[in-house]
């Protein structure tokens, strides 16, 4: 039998204020197998653990069980601790006197002692039966996936690119660049978004340890931390990258007219084109459902054909299946802007001039389809009065109960752009239930608007209407002045939410991500640890893990990047032995331990033996030790490390013993 | 409540405030004053129902000034401020609330809805049977029209209805 | 097939060309009509009084409808649709509350049931009976004729408990109009409100409201505003020259129920229909129907 060591903490009073600490010890001297027990006033001091050590080379310990706090305070600390003293860290058995016994009970102290006693005496029964455990170390592939080439997908790739790492950019758009490429300018600075990104897309386009893929995604994720098996569809753009010189004379001639996702459904743009003013790659893309010769046949057209000089263009390009090999994947693939269109009472859709913030984007961008002038989409003419009108589909119990975090200060920025291009005679109106102006230079950039004769409404439209003379009717209350102002506007701009994109439920199947109650992807921890995913070694960038604006996304990518960095850089890394473990004698391969499994962690394998039968195997890195297939096995055959079935009974047993 | 309107002088009735959050807890708790209901209030051009301050005034425990004025019976009831809430809150149901208070505490409630209570007694129907006029000045009836005669409830509704009121539980 | 009905207090003491129309126009559409055992008010008016006295009295109609054995109860007043609907609604929310009622209904020996489907003239006729077999019946189309729909608000709002169409975009009475033949129109003002409720309390502003819609629908050159609501209709057909006077203007706007139109179209007497009783120029209806 095995000698045993108890200490019992003080923990100044936090457990000796309500437990006899002393005679807990004095207990547990009575208990077999325990050669030493003692009380501290705070094993976790550097004496404290001093002591244990020198106990442990002095009696020969064996087992070590300390009652203190929670065990999710130091059982780390501890286990280092005993390892330090040449005793396996898992060895170690911590009891909790605290939360489970003197915080709980602090108003009855003779009893709290007596469960204290009890306590003690299950961690020494446990202590007996612990066995040694060794951590595994597995070795991991040095490349990256990043998945999304918008702001946040660029800078992840770029860091991790700076940093030695091979990464795989995979866009599913024609193009990298995102919504960002679709800004005209950024607030507070209003930089010209394009400006500040294009070079950085060039630098992604040009490194040498990044592979951009493009019009591509991913469409099987398989594998764990350190060793993903990914395979990419590369859909064909039916122009060959290595050969377009992106002229656009395709473009041209094509005779095929279909609406421009890139201005937001604004502008008209060709069955074959370039999908962006500032595309990277700059290669023309043929929409296989629009394009005559691809649905038709080829005598219908082939007028880029005869057009392209380069001899670029390639009718019979087939997808492409890639698999890659890499250690960490992270998800950058961004979000979407909410759809006024289920707001009809907004008249999104019935009135060409009520537009959302993003197509209000496109007009005001030099390279959008009104060449940066501000124009009211069904006359062509400049706006004399513009409304906004805010938290559409945002804040509302309805759609999304969430703050969209950047409406406000998109909102901000387009009324000073507006003013800035249209002149001082445009009224611009701002309908708004709260002005978040939150960041680095936000409030003085609100300041600015308000400098720039921009009228806030306090109150919130109910509904849109036209008006005889083809004007937009805004009926407001506007609560600081107790007013119903009717205005009678041009032009009427929806401050629409960033909302999840539609493609999430697709995402989180394929990586194994969860997704927050608001539709998001879920973070392993909402305070501290925003960029990890539950799922080890997918890890998240930017906008897809909650609304961000472009700094935010920024810094968010780099630490997702330094977090890849973190795990893969030593080229392998240690797992804790709190695994599952399946005994292949009683294993019957029935497979429902697989089935139970959420983490996707058990994999059933013929045996060499007898090629018939199968046995469940635990894949290590996977597992977190939840027990459910313990539970599950109707042959006992799992045995969870550390949380035996013998460990746990023998507790039980104790607890239930007479004095 | 420690707090006191200066312009009038008036504070709180903390007991009335309670009562009303019990049953419209959710209302009250959430609204968080966009004004949307107000931007779309069919009776506040005609008659200056502001149903967001309202909701403010109750959440407060303003509601002896409520009860008693005119202002919370020009709701028309149209349920638009219902359906755009985006905090799916109601002003028409805190509203409701108020008269109910209002008819409670004996405050002035227009005759038309006493007259509806006193017919519903009698008949069951809200209103009294009417001729009706044509354009060519005939007055006709139900018999006269071929219509079935009304079945009136039996004497236990009337008793029931009686005593619901009376007890007062809203 | 057998509909239960419940009419309420405006149909029944004054609105009886709604009645009429319907009892004329269901049958020929295969319905036949049953009338609950007693009649009473839903508990519209008593909301304000009291509302556990207005619950009460909607689910006591509800009772009286389970007694037909029919789960299917057609409503054609807004206002009770509203009523009983909230009431259904509520009583499944509110354990405490259903409890009490029901008890207070056993004691009258009525058995209350959360079962009953709740119907509206609108949607049972367009989901019901269907467009098409509408357009099939059809004898005297409608075609030349532009017509305004009027949805009353209590039958569409609020979405969050189940309603007769959707609350910004009703288009089931637009396209029963549609399918007479005639024109139907999209105006900004469809939304609005009669006033109806205000009549009790404010009735300078119930006419302004109810004449304001009729004054737009008059300048946008409609034929007729077609309602499916007794309270509206009392405010733009009954009252629509006390309303002219309120708004200080002429109004010529004919104002019929749409069972009426629909009577019309199957060319059924016009007596029958009760358009002798609309207080509005609907003699202008028939003569361009007729012709």
């Amino acid at each position: 039998m095995p000698n045993i060591g108890v200490y019992v903490c003080h923990c100044g009073l936090n457990i000796a204020g309500t437990v006899d600490v002393e005679r807990v010890a004095e207990y547990a001297k009575t208990l077999p197998d325990v050669v030493v027990a003692k009380h501290y006033k705070y094993i976790c001091s550097e004496p404290g653990q001093r002591m244990i050590q020198e106990d442990i080379r002095a009696y020969g310990l064996e087992r070590v069980v300390i009652a203190a706090c929670s065990p999710r305070m130091h059982e780390e600390t501890f286990r280092k601790t005993v390892a330090e003293a040449g005793l396996n860290p898992y060895l170690l058995e911590v009891v909790n006197l605290r939360e489970h016994c003197s915080w709980a009970h602090s108003d009855q102290p003779e009893k709290a002692t007596e469960k204290a006693k009890e306590l003690v005496r299950m961690g020494v029964a446990r202590a007996r039966l612990l066995e040694p455990l060794e951590k595994r170390v597995i070795s991991v592939e040095k490349n990256v996936l990043v998945v999304g080439g918008g702001i946040a997908g660029i800078e992840a790739s770029l860091d991790l690119a700076n940093a030695g790492f091979k990464v795989y950019l995979v866009e599913k758009a024609p193009s990298i660049g995102g919504r960002m490429a679709q800004l005209d300018k950024t607030f507070p600075t209003l930089d010209c978004s394009a400006c500040i990104l294009t070079p950085k897309m060039v630098d992604v386009a040009k490194h040498s340890n990044i592979k951009l893929l493009t019009n591509a995604e991913v469409t099987n994720v398989s594998g764990f931390v350190g060793n993903y098996e990914v395979t990419v569809l590369k859909k064909p753009r039916y122009v060959d990258e290595d050969k377009c010189v992106g002229c656009g004379l395709c473009t041209e001639a094509c005779p095929v007219k279909i609406p421009d996702k890139f201005n937001e459904g604004l502008s008209q743009t060709h069955a074959i084109s370039i999908y962006s003013p500032h595309a990277v790659p700059k290669v023309a893309i043929i929409n296989p459902e629009h394009c005559l010769r691809l649905k038709y046949g080829k005598e219908v057209c082939g007028r880029c054909l005869k057009t392209c000089e380069a001899k670029a263009i390639n009718f019979e390009q087939q997808p492409e299946n890639i698999q890659l090999k890499v250690g960490a994947i992270i998800l950058a693939v961004g979000a979407d802007v909410f759809d006024a269109a289920k707001i009809p009472e907004l008249g999104y859709g019935r009135f060409k001039n009520v537009i959302s913030n993003i197509q209000f984007e496109r007009i005001s961008d030099a390279s959008g389809p009104t060449g940066g002038k501000i124009l009211c989409p069904e006359t062509g003419k400049p706006p004399r009065s513009i409304v906004f009108i805010q938290c559409v589909g945002s804040r509302d119990k309805r759609f999304h109960e969430y703050c969209c975090r950047v409406g406000c200060m998109i909102s901000l920025k387009q009324a000073i752009l507006a003013r800035e291009k249209l002149g001082g005679d445009v009224e611009i109106y701002i309908c708004y239930n709260d002005i978040r102006a939150f960041g680095k230079g936000y409030e003085e950039f609100y300041r600015r608007a308000r400098d720039l004769n921009i009228n806030f409404l306090a109150g919130i439209p109910s509904e849109i209407r036209s008006a005889p003379d083809g004007s937009l009717c805004v009926t407001v209350y506007e609560k600081v002045v107790n007013k119903l102002l009717e205005i009678h506007a041009d032009l009427v701009v929806l401050s629409c939410g960033i909302v999840p994109r539609k493609d999430f439920n697709k995402i989180s199947e394929t990586f194994h991500v969860s997704r927050s109650s608001d539709g998001f992807l879920l973070e392993a921890h909402p305070k501290l640890r925003p960029l990890e995913t539950s799922t080890a070694g997918i890890f998240l960038a930017g906008a897809c893990q909650g609304p961000k604006d472009i700094p935010d996304s920024v810094a968010h990518a780099s630490g997702a990047a330094a977090k890849v960095i973190e795990l893969l850089s030593k080229g392998e890394f240690e797992i804790e032995p709190l695994k599952a473990v399946v005994n292949p004698d009683f294993c019957s391969g029935c497979g429902i331990c697989k089935s139970i499994c959420p983490f996707d962690a058990i994999e059933m394998k013929t045996e060499t033996a007898n090629e018939e039968k199968l046995v469940a195997e635990v894949i290590e890195v996977k597992c977190q030790g939840c027990g459910a297939c313990a539970s599950a096995c109707p042959t006992h055959a799992i045995k969870m490390q550390h949380y035996t079935d013998e460990q746990i009974l023998a507790q039980i047993h104790a607890a239930l013993i007479a004095k | 409540m420690s707090l006191v309107d200066l312009m009038s002088m008036a504070k709180p009735n903390e007991e009335m405030r309670k009562k009303i959050l019990q049953k419209l807890h959710e209302e009250l708790a959430y609204c968080f004053q966009c004004a949307k209901c107000t931007s779309g209030c069919t009776a506040f051009k005609l008659l200056e129902l502001v149903p967001h301050e309202i909701m403010r005034l109750t959440k407060l425990g303003f509601i002896e000034e409520l009860i008693t004025s005119e202002i919370i019976w020009t709701c028309a009831t149209c349920l638009k401020c219902v359906e755009r809430c985006p905090q799916n809150v109601s002003p028409y149901h805190v509203i409701i609330a108020l008269r109910n208070i209002a008819v409670k505490q004996e405050a002035k409630i227009p005759e038309a809805y006493l007259k509806a209570v006193s017919q519903i007694l009698e008949t069951g129907l809200a209103q009294t049977i009417e001729k009706v006029t044509t354009k060519k000045m005939e007055s006709l009836d139900r018999q006269k029209l071929h219509l079935p005669e009304i079945k009136h409830p039996t004497e236990t509704f009337r008793t029931t209805f009686l005593k619901i009121l009376e007890e007062h539980e809203l | 097939m057998k509909l239960p009905v419940f009419w309420g207090c405006r149909i029944l003491t004054s609105q009886y060309a709604y009645e009429m129309s319907i009892r004329q126009v269901l049958p020929r559409l295969g319905v036949e009509l049953v009338d609950l055992r007693e009649m009473h008010c839903c508990g519209d008016y008593i909301k304000s009084i009291n509302m556990f006295a207005a619950t009460y009295m909607a689910a006591r109609i509800l009772a009286l409808a389970n007694e037909t054995s029919i789960k299917n109860l057609l409503v054609p007043c807004s206002r009770c649709h509203f009523a009983l609907s909230e009431t259904q609604h509520i009583l499944e929310e509110n354990r405490n509350l259903k409890d009490k009622v029901v008890a207070l209904l056993k004691k009258e020996k009525l058995n209350y049931s959360s079962d009953i489907k709740i119907w509206h003239i609108i949607d049972f006729i367009h989901d019901v009976i269907g467009v098409e077999f509408i357009r099939q019946k059809v004898k005297r189309s409608l075609k030349g004729l532009k017509f305004a729909s009027h949805v009353g608000c209590q039958t569409i709002r609020p979405s969050s408990i189940k309603r007769v169409d959707n609350p910004e975009t009703p288009r089931k009475l637009y396209e029963l109009i549609k399918a007479l033949g005639a024109e139907s129109l999209e105006y900004p003002e469809k939304l609005d409100c009669c006033g109806a409720a205000l009549m009790s309390s404010h009735q300078e502003a119930a006419l302004t409201l109810a004449g304001s819609k009729l004054k737009a629908l008059q300048e946008l050159g409609v034929d007729g505003l077609i309602d499916s609501c007794p309270a509206c209709h009392i405010m733009f057909d009954i009252k629509q020259k006390n309303a002219a006077t309120i708004i200080g203007g002429k109004l010529a706007m004919p104002v019929l129920y749409y069972t009426q139109l629909l009577g019309i179209a199957m060319q059924i007497n016009a007596e029958k229909l009760g358009l002798h009783l609309n207080q509005s120029p609907v003699e202008k209806i028939l003569e361009i129907s007729s012709s």
